[in-house]
């Protein structure tokens, strides 16, 4: 409907031009303010601090790699990069299948479906804290799951269930994860299958589809925008999580984000820089892998032929 | 080949759905029958499946539940700490539409050069790991003397809000076109009445359904609040964690647990009530 502006003469135009791009600077300058200082602000102090510009603890060997040297060098960093990036990826994977399964039977119709939809939203609603707390009343050795095992007989003390909880498999991390992330990607698949409808799918078994064909060939590449951005930023998050490892996670060697805590805390404040330096090295990690899973997925749009 | 085409059509679930179902259920419920069962223990040894000794046996020596007599009393911080977070929740929630609406309002509607370059650097708080800023925006607070104060919490809380809070806006400001307010444009509204007769009503779901997410997102926020809080600003996350960090729960952690949980509960309501799921959506497709 919209109807372009009549011709008129080009100095007026321009001076309203000028006046409109004034007040859409004006319409995104708080969000910009925000952003470039709070957040731009943190990631340059990061990384010039990491580097070696600290002059209120009278440190300013800028630029110097050192504390990167000296964190990329020891194999505890590895190990503890290797833990994070082990409790980010599990615990997305498993979030990803259970919500896709769960957002394809929420399409479907069955008596229960409003408590199901209330249900599945509770932990979206809940602090990770609730979810840890849960996992220590399950999990422990003293925990619920240990009380059953002992009921049917499989166990006689508390010491012969399996440890999960505060040991490097990080079961219990990664259950915190899985049950709080669940929804959030149930949600995100659920909304974009309400949006497109049956119809391919119906044609596609129309045309003699199996169920699997239907799900592989139709419904997961029309559900991929909604599955990519979600798990990006369920990954992400879960790189950069602190408290679940931190009251679940084995202990040394920690997790990085856990890692960067203790630096911070130290009595010994020139390991400050350390902590800078590894706060640094997560958000490069984070950025290296997000961008790249980015760039596979911009890779498959082009080959399926969509912008 | 009939068959087979009723299965892949069905409106109904499979029996693996079913089960499936039953399954998450558990997961999701499950662990709270214990938790309020704790909540509600005297003592409650290994390998009891239910507490040895409930309260009511106990009733003369505590007057209520021991849990619900720690959280009542003002030694567990839980009333301070529910304050603490549906006041930041909210200021941030204002201040949050209040910036978002109008940029949500351009990215929608107009065209200009660095868009794209802005969109992005728009949804980079999503990606960013909180622990890669949290300490930096620390460093920064000490500095401007804004650490341990509900001014940097509730700046530091606009960060991972903001970008959820625009997306949601400017896909309603998108599905709502200009057509309505030419119209009324034409029929000789003033520019007010368009605002408040025309837009505001039609941009009112979607404002409620990004309000509430943002209040939502902030009750939920951990890091940045125990980071820049320095333990004197407790909320209902922090609260709980100092609890667990130990790693066990005893019963007033339980108790702590069940009030932190509550807000969730009460906003599940409200959104499931108001808000629908394809509003929620519009935050994180594409």
């Amino acid at each position: 409907m919209s109807v372009s502006s009549p011709p008129a003469p080009s100095a007026r135009l321009t001076a309203r031009e000028r006046r409109t791009r004034f007040w859409q600077m004006v319409q995104l300058m708080p969000i910009m303010a925000i952003l470039v200082l709070l957040f731009g602000g943190a990631l340059v102090l990061a990384i010039l601090q990491s580097l070696g510009f600290a002059p209120w603890f009278g440190v300013n060997t800028f630029p110097d790699f050192s504390y990167f040297g000296a964190l990329w060098g020891s194999s505890t960093f590895w190990a503890s990069l290797g833990l994070t990036l082990y409790y980010a990826t599990v615990s997305t994977v498993l979030a990803l299948i259970l919500g896709i399964l769960l957002a394809l039977a929420l399409v479907k119709t069955f008596p229960s479906k409003t408590f199901y939809k209330y249900l599945y939203k509770l932990p979206l609603m809940i602090p990770y804290t609730v979810g840890i707390a849960l996992a220590v009343l399950m999990l422990s050795n003293g925990g619920m799951l240990s009380r059953l095992a002992a009921f049917f007989g499989m166990i006689d003390d508390p010491s012969q269930f399996p440890q999960i909880l505060k040991t490097h498999y990080g079961w219990g991390i990664i259950a915190v994860y899985v049950w709080k992330q669940t929804p959030f990607i149930t949600l995100a698949v659920y909304a974009v299958l309400l949006g497109i409808g049956r119809e391919t799918e119906e044609a596609a078994a129309i045309l003699g589809a199996s169920r699997r064909t239907i799900f592989f060939r139709v419904t997961l590449p029309q559900i991929l925008p909604g599955v990519v951005s979600s798990t990006l930023i369920c990954f992400a998050f879960n790189v950069g999580a602190f408290e679940a490892p931190f009251i679940l996670g084995g202990g040394f060697p920690d997790t990085l984000p856990v890692v960067a805590w203790r630096y911070f805390n130290d009595a010994d404040y020139t390991l400050q820089l350390q902590g800078m330096a590894t706060v640094v090295s997560i958000g490069l990690v984070a950025g290296v892998i997000l961008f790249g899973y980015l760039a596979a997925y911009r890779r498959y749009e082009r080959r399926m032929g969509r912008n | 080949m009939a068959k087979k085409f009723n299965i892949a059509l069905s409106s109904r679930l499979s029996p693996f759905q079913k089960f499936y179902l039953l399954v998450i259920a558990g997961f999701i419920l499950g662990p709270f029958i214990p938790l309020i069962i704790q909540s509600f223990a005297f003592r409650w040894a290994w390998p009891d499946l239910l507490p040895g000794t409930w309260w009511l046996e106990q009733r003369e020596k505590a007057m209520a539940p021991l849990a619900w007599d720690y959280v009542l009393s003002p030694y567990s911080r839980v009333w301070e700490a529910t304050v603490n977070t549906v006041f930041i929740g909210t200021i941030v929630t204002v201040i949050c539409l209040a910036i978002c609406l109008p940029a949500a309002r351009v990215l929608a509607r107009e065209k200009f050069r660095g868009k794209s370059a802005f969109e992005f650097f728009l949804s980079l708080p999503l990606i960013v790991p909180e622990a890669a800023i949290g300490i930096a925006l620390l460093m920064m607070f000490i500095r401007l003397g804004l650490a341990g104060s509900y001014v940097g919490i509730i700046l530091a809380h606009l960060i991972p809000t903001i970008p959820y809070m625009v997306r949601m806006l400017t896909a309603v400001y998108q599905g709502l076109g200009r057509d309505f307010e030419e119209q009324a444009m034409i029929l000789g509204a003033s520019r007010w009445q368009v605002l408040r007769l025309v837009t505001l009503p039609m941009l009112l779901p979607g404002v409620v359904a990004g309000a509430l997410f943002t209040f939502l997102v902030s009750t939920n926020i951990f890091l940045l609040t125990f980071f820049l809080g320095q333990g004197q600003i407790v909320t209902l996350p922090t609260l709980l964690f100092s609890k667990i960090a130990g790693g066990t729960l005893d019963a007033s952690a339980a108790g702590i647990t069940l009030i932190v949980t509550l807000p969730g509960i009460i906003l599940l309501i409200i959104s499931e009530r108001f808000i629908k799921e394809e509003a929620f959506g519009k935050g994180f497709g594409n």
